[in-house]
């Protein structure tokens, strides 16, 4: 009997496709949270844990549309200027008006989706590499920002500061919005037939081709979608900085790439997906927030992470 | 298997010897051994009265064996020069390239030849006949004294050949031996002093080109027993099908007029580049025809994409299995269902459940060995990864299928197996086009036999008439029509 259920659970692995690199990202994140513990008797307060939490939610939506996107092959590196796009035209528009929150968030999660899709055309219409495509498009979106605004800019209304900062019972309101985000994304891509598609593209463009899925129209969605979402994160980091700052979501391009990565999805598409990705979200976020308890200086973190990142995936390369 | 068994072959110094036989017979093998890709089991390589081993390449090349690839290896953006003498380029003091001597070696050579094009060239700027004659000049370039061309005409027009053949000649002039590797039995008469046939990985004969004639060579080529080796065959009643109707497509397609019945397996046949994929490509809406319909069951289809042909009913198992018919990542379930996905799903969520039910008994019909559904296809053999493609387009309820060397790579048992799946799926009165490059299996399998040569259907076979010798004879040119 007790055989049995052994070979079932393995059985039950293979089926989760890459499970081996779940269970080894997953056990890399558990170390990392005990150790942490055990050294600081900071990060273990249920204050810090929820401190995390929060932390990691923007990290955590921009790193959702990545992983649809590479999981097709591809990648975003526009993401980043959308973000700072999505801050500095909440604020600044909003001007603290609390009538325009529901219009202003429209039209941003609008602005960024268009900027998604233009990526998707140039990617499957002009067949221009998702790197340089995504790249044109940052510099393009970037310069157009720093055209608008060269310094902070605008102030949110306090209704607004409830997405970054709202409290419902003990559990802040992002943690419960990004979890909601997170099952819908993961329902999305584990029970439709997009989802599935998304995987045969990313796994073998022909081959999904030759069985009647339009691959173009595919990838074109996983660009749109994360253009959304990084509109989405840009509204979130307006509402936890009350204004628009036009280089804030600087950085997140390159973040929100390695933690997909470190989460185990194959940069060359077709195998991962969102626990993976989940589980690089908290490694990092986790890192960062251990580190600055201990007072380490902040280029310090870069290196660990980029340890991290080099570590991960050489380890996969080994399972595979 | 062994591909090849007890193998004499000898060439004269400054000889033309050319080597034929069918696909598979065993010709690029025995090459491959001469210019020490692979290693014999046993035997020697006697060259110059010496015998000689060669453990890689770089071996044979430095005894002087150079082999002329169908697939090019040139780099394209380099000079027609600089690509000579890749890896070996002379240098001045400090390492620099000394662009003088490199070019005036490089004209030199292409003197020798009688070749004319200019050395600053890149090469992506030259036909594949003006590569072909590079790739010559630079094997020649390594003191090469034997010359093995794997198919050099298979890609060249008539004056190209022409051109070619006087390269091979002013390469015997300079005492150049050539091994000359052809499906086209025309050109050894013109081309070749003696001929060798290999079949099944054996030597057939060895003869010099006056004591033999074209309808021994291809007789010699293929004559075999192929008793039992193939399922039983049943008549149906044929209704309409698929029919093509003037098919042409840029210079790969021209007129093309095919029709499968409901019931039926038709054979396409036809030496490797003479259309057949591009046929069943063209068919499945992978690349537009530019003139011509498609029919199915008496009605005119559209088939832009092969999203199109897969919902009117029409199925394409790929000849190549990682590259164009299974995601080797995904599951066995969701590889099986990927063409189907939309009918096992309401409001795109997947229906598991029916999935699943969907999956097992298709596994159970088509006996695909799996230790579970969710196994990922890559760990699977390649008869079970067929059987795997095949049940894609049972799922879809396909009526039309086409197979494109449908048993390519597979062992012999579950060769077999294959076979009865296609009579059995004609027995349940789905059209069927095979294409395959085997002979016997062609033969075996097939109601009529379509014979196709340079992009055009040159005979049709109905399968009581057809020989090996008669495909043969088509495929090759030798007859106009039957």
């Amino acid at each position: 009997m007790k055989l049995k259920e052994k070979k079932f659970s393995l059985d039950k692995l293979i089926r989760m496709g890459r499970g081996r690199e779940t269970v080894a990202i997953y056990s890399l994140l558990i170390a990392l949270i005990v150790v942490s513990s055990l050294i600081s008797p900071d990060f273990r307060t249920p204050r810090n844990g929820v401190n995390i939490l929060r932390q990691a939610v923007l990290l955590g939506i921009v790193s959702i549309g990545q992983t649809l996107v590479i999981l097709t092959g591809g990648l975003d590196l526009s993401v980043g200027s959308i973000i700072s796009l999505g801050a500095c035209l909440a604020s600044g528009i909003m001007l603290g008006r609390a009538e325009l929150i529901l219009p202003v968030v429209l039209l941003v999660l609008m602005v960024g989706t268009v900027i998604g899709m233009g990526n998707g055309l140039i990617v499957t219409r002009l067949k221009v590499p998702p790197f340089i495509a995504t790249l044109g498009m940052m510099s393009i979106v970037q310069g157009s920002l720093l055209l608008y605004t060269k310094r902070a800019i605008g102030w949110v209304p306090t209704t607004f500061l409830f997405f970054a900062d709202g409290q419902i019972g003990p559990v802040p309101f992002p943690v419960l919005f990004y979890v909601l985000l997170f099952l819908t994304f993961f329902v999305f891509l584990k029970k439709t037939t997009f989802g599935r598609y998304i995987y045969a593209t990313g796994g073998g463009e022909e081959i999904a081709r030759l069985s009647g899925i339009r691959t173009r129209f595919v990838v074109f969605i996983t660009y749109a979608l994360s253009g959304f979402l990084a509109a989405l994160s840009g509204l979130f980091l307006a509402s936890r900085l009350a204004m628009g700052d036009p280089l804030g979501g600087q950085g997140y391009e390159l973040n929100s790439i390695a933690t997909v990565l470190v989460g185990g999805t194959s940069l060359a598409g077709g195998r991962g997906g969102l626990m993976g990705t989940l589980a690089g979200v908290l490694i990092m976020t986790v890192v960062g927030n251990i580190l600055n308890l201990m007072g380490v200086p902040g280029f310090w973190q870069w290196i660990v992470k980029g340890l991290i990142i080099i570590g991960a995936v050489s380890v996969y390369r080994r399972i595979d | 298997m062994q591909a090849l068994q007890n193998v004499s072959f000898q060439c004269k110094k400054g000889e033309v010897k050319a080597l034929v036989g069918e696909n598979g017979a065993g010709k690029s093998t025995l090459m491959k051994i001469l210019a020490g890709v692979y290693q014999p089991d046993e035997g020697e390589i006697i060259l110059r009265r010496e015998k000689v081993q060669f453990d890689n390449p770089h071996d044979a090349q430095k005894c002087g064996i150079s082999i002329i690839y169908q697939e090019r290896s040139l780099l394209p953006y380099l000079g027609v020069a600089e690509n000579m003498f890749l890896g070996r380029e002379p240098r001045k003091r400090l390492g620099f390239i000394d662009s003088f001597t490199l070019y005036r070696e490089a004209q030199k050579l292409l003197d020798k030849l009688k070749i004319e094009i200019d050395l600053t060239t890149p090469v992506y700027n030259l036909s594949l006949a003006q590569q072909q004659m590079i790739e010559i000049a630079k094997a020649l370039s390594l003191n090469a004294e034997l010359m093995i061309m794997d198919e050099p005409s298979a890609a060249l027009t008539t004056q190209e050949l022409d051109r070619l053949f006087q390269i091979i000649h002013s390469l015997k002039d300079h005492g150049v031996t050539v091994i000359y590797i052809s499906h086209r039995i025309q050109e050894i008469f013109h081309i070749a002093d003696a001929v060798t046939v290999l079949k099944d990985g054996k030597v057939v004969s060895t003869s010099s080109v006056e004591e033999i004639n074209e309808e021994i060579l291809i007789r010699q080529m293929v004559g075999r027993d192929m008793e039992g080796r193939f399922p039983s065959k049943s008549e149906v009643e044929k209704k309409k099908g698929l029919s093509v109707v003037g098919l042409s497509c840029q210079e790969v397609l021209h007129d093309i007029n095919l029709e499968v019945r409901k019931g039926e397996i038709v054979g396409l046949a036809g030496l490797v580049g003479s259309g057949r994929t591009e046929l069943a490509r063209a068919i499945f809406g992978v690349r537009c025809p530019d003139k011509g319909a498609i029919h199915l069951n008496g009605r005119k289809i559209k088939v832009k994409s092969p999203r199109d042909a897969i919902n009117n009913g029409i199925g394409l198992v790929t000849e190549d299995r990682k590259k164009e018919g299974l995601v080797l990542g995904l599951s066995v379930k969701k590889n099986i269902t990927l063409p189907s996905l939309d009918r096992l799903s309401k409001m795109g969520l997947v229906s598991e459940k029916g999935e699943k039910r969907r999956v097992k008994k298709i596994i159970q019909e088509l006996d695909i060995r799996t230790p579970s559904m969710d196994r990922q296809v890559e760990y699977l053999s390649g008869g079970n990864q067929q059987k795997v493609s095949l049940a894609k387009w049972l799922v879809t309820e396909s009526n039309v299928i086409i197979f494109d060397e449908p048993t390519r790579g597979i062992d012999v048992g579950a060769k077999f197996e294959i076979y009865n799946l296609i009579l059995d799926l004609a027995r349940r009165g789905k059209a069927i086009l095979m294409i395959s490059s085997e002979l016997p299996e062609i033969l075996g399998m097939s109601d009529r036999i379509v014979v196709m040569r340079e992009g055009k259907i040159v005979g049709e076979l109905l399968s009581e008439d057809a020989t090996e010798e008669k495909i043969m004879s088509l495929a090759t040119g030798l007859i106009k029509n039957s």
